[in-house]
């Protein structure tokens, strides 16, 4: 047909039929785009990646169930805690509670807890102390819940004082009520359930779905196959703690959508149709920036990522297994690492170095690694021999620079801002003369472990997620197999990788769990490398997974769990449990985390950035609400 | 009799193959580094805080407990094959507990299926067709090039494929959605067009990479009938091209296509992963994908469980088929 009309009315009108599709093409383009395929307009709807893709169960919303996936928008934007945490200010902030809990005692067994008043549900029924008090009896009285245990070996008991106050009974001293009870890193099991719709049903079967919802958005709609959940914002959004908090969140609509492989979901943000991404590789973003001219990274140059996650990556070791029972063996590995080479290797040189157990964040740069450079340059091994590279930065810095990286500083204060305030020599001397000294021996270019036989390292690795540790086992593997170790990494899913670590089934792991921290007192993750927790090999550890025992670390834990979060001893106990970590070396802690979590200004602007810090872009924690409703639609 | 004894030979083997599968099935799991129960701890761990050793021994004994994990392997294989064979319940998902594992699947199912079996009848007919074409007259133009351009798309890597059909269609020009978004009420013709449009592009990734294969194998079929005798003969008895074709090479060469599509399709729920992970499309290949990642022992026994059942049941369809359409079966 179409030819037949082509060859009788000629080229001419081919052309304009072309035409006339292309634009009908381009208006439906058009079209389509002002509306996002859930059937909301666009420039209404924010739209975020799902961190975990596809849900498999979307009709369960009750997060007390083990198995239930809550990221898909209902901890971010639709619960809330009574704690969360002010991830720029690197301190706890109240949420539901009125402010943060009062000691009534001195040895921190019994607190008032003031709530929010003016919140009601999203069925407009109040909030009130019965919502928190039936939550603690539902919790209490449920042993099928997997929270339950640990939930009633710190909380004894929870009493109302009024309609808005409560207080809480320790089993314990707890100091740290609101790190119990809420968020630091992530979120928080302790969710307050409304009491009129929960009462009388199973919490262990319960489904909760639709959810009734205490913070400033709603359940909307989801996909039967969880690929995506959108979520409405309240009529009532005042009576909310966002809006009591920060005032009307400006997006009507927050889609959590899934949109599969990585390729998919630059994709998606390249296309405008998706507004915030979670974790990509560098090489994706900078396609991703060549592609969509509105799409930003955290800094507009390099180093692009934020590099402010909780989390550091290194090498950590299994402490109960020889020959990484020996700090000997373990400094010389450190010792063996071109840290420059290993940068490059990962992430292009685009990460900071810490040479500390608690992650190079703005907070805890300014807290503890400026504050113990010189007892690092001091710092001596057992020889008398001096670890610390000061220079590492600049070194780094002059190299990246002679690549013809632009915006590298000159200025080696501003270099070690970025690239971290040193790390260990890669001096192979001195790890050839450590490991001899503890009884390593070479046979031609072979390294004998003490026991005689040969010594071969393998490194095991997440697969498929978290790339700067696979990447990072990697550029290791590589240091170490120069030295003269032959290395292998072995790449793991998820389940597999994480088993081996608690089981202790592992020799050298690119882990990370034991290395984090956020605010300056850092008893969230140090406490897990008290000797209570190691447990023999094959045994699942809930901590200190690395099984490593050291009394006098236990010791400074075992001071900072005695005083509270803002005691002026903080600092200090932090500073010798880390001094402890540097000299022990459980772990070869390397870089802070960099991440490449780029968002798109087509829709949405205020998103924060390295020069608008109010908040650290982590779209998967329940705080994530201060975000979404500080952005602004885009003029 | 002899009829009966080969329906009942055949029904035995069936069953065998079935327990023999489903034994596989049960021990390959656990011998795997991961433990579903570890994994659900440290997830628990992880957001619950510290937990003390003798805590952390009863979390683990309680899920254990729930996942129904206790108890030697012995006594768990006695129960699975009781429950699977008497109930076909494969219980819980451990990673999406408390979701029976037969839910999951019953959600999934239709849309593997309804991919899969559409992309493998298309792509089977259009390359039959073809091939069949190509092998008849060899000089035709139209079938030159459709075997040209199926052996060049044959070899290509289906990843890639697929890849490039996303960034050509779904970004470059924007016609088919970059994920599965399904819309619209039951039974409603904004459904069915919902899910048309979004299975388009997984189907056709699938067609092209897999019709060139059928074109292939079909032609080299009919070009070697073409020469037998009784091909001959029957031409110079005057018959026309298409009495010759659809009468005479037609049924002796689709008979072995038409066992390799009972397997094709015995097969698909395997097939489907790679398709479904990258058009992010919820069939069983992305369910078995989540099950693998996350040590759900469970849901991956029930979903390759119903790959065995379907080749094992294909196969025996295709024995008890065969003698209808193939004499030199139905006579021997």
């Amino acid at each position: 047909m179409l030819t037949a009309i082509t060859g009788k009315y000629g080229g001419g009108y081919r052309l304009t039929l072309t035409a006339a599709l292309m634009a009908g093409v381009a208006a439906s383009a058009t079209l389509a785009q002002e509306m996002t395929d859930v059937g909301t307009p666009r420039n209404e709807t924010l739209i975020v990646d799902m961190l975990n893709a596809r849900v498999g169960n979307p009709t369960n919303m009750n997060s007390y169930q083990q198995g239930v996936t809550i990221n898909h928008g209902y901890h971010q934007m639709a619960a809330s805690l009574l704690w969360d945490i002010d991830t720029a200010g690197g301190s706890q902030i109240p949420v539901l509670a009125a402010s943060m809990p009062e000691a009534l005692n001195d040895d921190f067994t019994r607190f008032r807890v003031p709530l929010r008043e003016g919140i009601t549900w999203s069925d407009g029924e109040p909030f009130t102390a019965d919502d928190v008090i039936f939550t603690d009896g539902m919790i209490r009285g449920t042993d099928a819940l997997a929270y339950s245990a640990a939930y009633r070996n710190v909380i004894a008991s929870m009493t109302k004082v009024d309609d808005h106050t409560i207080e809480i009974e320790t089993t314990r001293p707890t100091p740290r009520l609101s790190v119990v009870l809420g968020s630091v890193i992530y979120g928080n099991n302790f969710y307050v359930v409304p009491q009129h719709v929960w009462e009388g049903e199973d919490p262990a079967t319960f489904t909760n779905f639709p959810p009734v919802t205490i913070s400033a958005y709603k359940y909307s709609d989801h996909d039967p196959n969880g690929s995506w959940f959108l979520w409405e914002k309240r009529d009532d959004w005042q009576n909310t703690d966002i809006g009591q908090m920060i005032g009307e969140p400006e997006p009507d609509y927050v889609l959590f959508r899934s949109y599969g492989t990585e390729e998919r979901r630059v994709l998606a943000m390249a296309n405008d149709e998706m507004d915030i991404l979670t974790d990509i590789s560098p090489e994706s973003l900078d396609i991703l920036k060549g592609q969509n001219e509105n799409v930003r990274a955290w800094f507009t140059d390099f180093p692009y990522a934020n590099l402010d996650d909780p989390c550091e990556r290194g090498m950590h070791f299994n402490n109960a297994v020889a020959p990484y029972d020996m700090w000997q063996t373990r400094w010389a590995l450190a010792l063996a690492i071109n840290l420059e080479q290993a940068s490059i290797a990962t992430f292009s040189g685009m990460m900071r170095a810490s040479p500390l157990a608690i992650p190079p964040t703005e907070v805890l740069m300014n807290t503890y690694h400026e504050p113990m450079t010189e007892w690092l340059k001091s710092f001596e091994l057992g020889d008398g021999y001096k670890p610390f590279d000061p220079d590492y930065a600049v070194r780094l810095a002059d190299r990246l620079r002679a690549e013809g990286i632009e915006n590298i500083p000159e200025d080696p204060a501003a270099a070690r801002e970025l690239f971290g305030v040193g790390w260990w020599k890669h001096d192979p001397e001195q790890a050839t003369k450590l490991l001899l000294d503890a009884g390593f021996t070479k046979d031609g270019d072979t390294w004998l472990k003490p026991d005689g036989t040969p010594w071969e390292i393998t490194i095991f690795a997440p697969a498929d997620f978290e790339v700067q540790s696979q990447r990072l086992a990697f550029a290791v593997a590589n240091e170490w197999s120069r030295f003269g170790i032959p290395t292998q990494v072995q790449q793991m899913q998820a389940g597999a990788f994480f088993t081996a670590e608690n089981a202790g089934n592992y020799e050298v792991g690119s882990y990370w769990g034991s290395s984090c921290g956020i605010i300056p007192d850092v008893f969230v993750r140090m406490e897990g490398w008290h000797k209570d927790y190691v447990r023999p090999i094959g045994t699942p550890a809930s901590s200190n997974q690395a099984r490593y025992v050291d009394d006098e670390l236990s010791g400074y834990i075992d001071t900072l769990r005695e005083i509270p979060a803002d005691d002026p001893q903080i600092v200090e106990v932090g500073t010798n449990i880390l001094k402890e970590l540097v000299q022990g070396l459980p772990a070869i802690e390397m870089f802070g985390t960099s991440k490449f979590v780029p968002v798109n200004e087509t829709y949405w602007t205020n998103y924060p950035s390295a020069e608008n810090y109010y908040e650290g872009p982590w779209w998967w924690w329940s705080n994530f609400k201060f975000i979404a409703a500080q952005l602004k639609p885009q003029e | 009799m002899k009829l009966l004894n080969f329906i009942l030979g055949r029904l035995f083997v069936y069953v065998m193959v079935l327990v023999v599968g489903m034994t596989i099935l049960f021990f390959v799991p656990r011998f795997a580094p991961t433990d579903p129960v570890d994994a659900m701890l440290a997830k628990v761990a992880s957001q619950s805080g510290y937990m003390e050793a003798a805590q952390v021994d009863a979390l683990r004994a309680s899920l254990a407990d729930t996942f129904g994990l206790q108890g030697s392997m012995i006594d768990q294989y006695g129960a699975f094959l009781k429950r699977i064979f008497l109930t076909a319940d494969f219980g819980p998902s451990l990673s999406m507990y408390p979701t029976p594992v037969t839910e999951l699947i019953a959600r999934a199912l239709p849309w593997t299926f309804g991919l899969l079996f559409t992309a493998t009848i298309i792509a089977w007919v259009l390359g039959n067709f073809v091939g069949l074409l190509a092998g008849w007259r060899p000089e035709s133009n139209p079938a030159r090039v459709m075997e040209g351009i199926a052996i060049c798309l044959y070899p290509v890597p289906y990843y890639i494929v697929a890849l490039i059909l996303s960034v050509l269609f779904s970004y470059v020009w924007s016609i088919f959605p970059l994920t599965t978004t399904i819309r619209g009420a039951p039974w409603s013709w904004d459904l069915i067009r919902s899910i048309l449009w979004n299975s388009f592009l997984p189907a056709a990734s699938i067609v092209i990479t897999v019709f060139g294969w059928w074109i292939i194998s079909v032609k080299a079929q009919t070009t070697a009938l073409k020469e037998e005798e009784f091909i001959r003969y029957a031409r110079l008895k005057g018959l026309s091209d298409t009495r010759l074709l659809t009468r005479y090479v037609l049924p002796n060469a689709i008979l072995p296509q038409i066992t390799f599509l009972a397997l094709q399709i015995g097969l698909m729920f395997n097939g489907s992963l790679i398709t479904e992970i990258i058009f992010d499309y919820p069939g069983l290949g992305l369910l078995i994908y989540s099950a693998v990642l996350q040590g759900d022992y469970n849901l991956l026994m029930g979903t390759i469980s119903l790959s065995i059942v379907a080749v094992a049941t294909a196969t025996m369809i295709i024995d008890f088929l065969y003698p209808l359409v193939d004499p030199r079966i139905r006579h021997g």
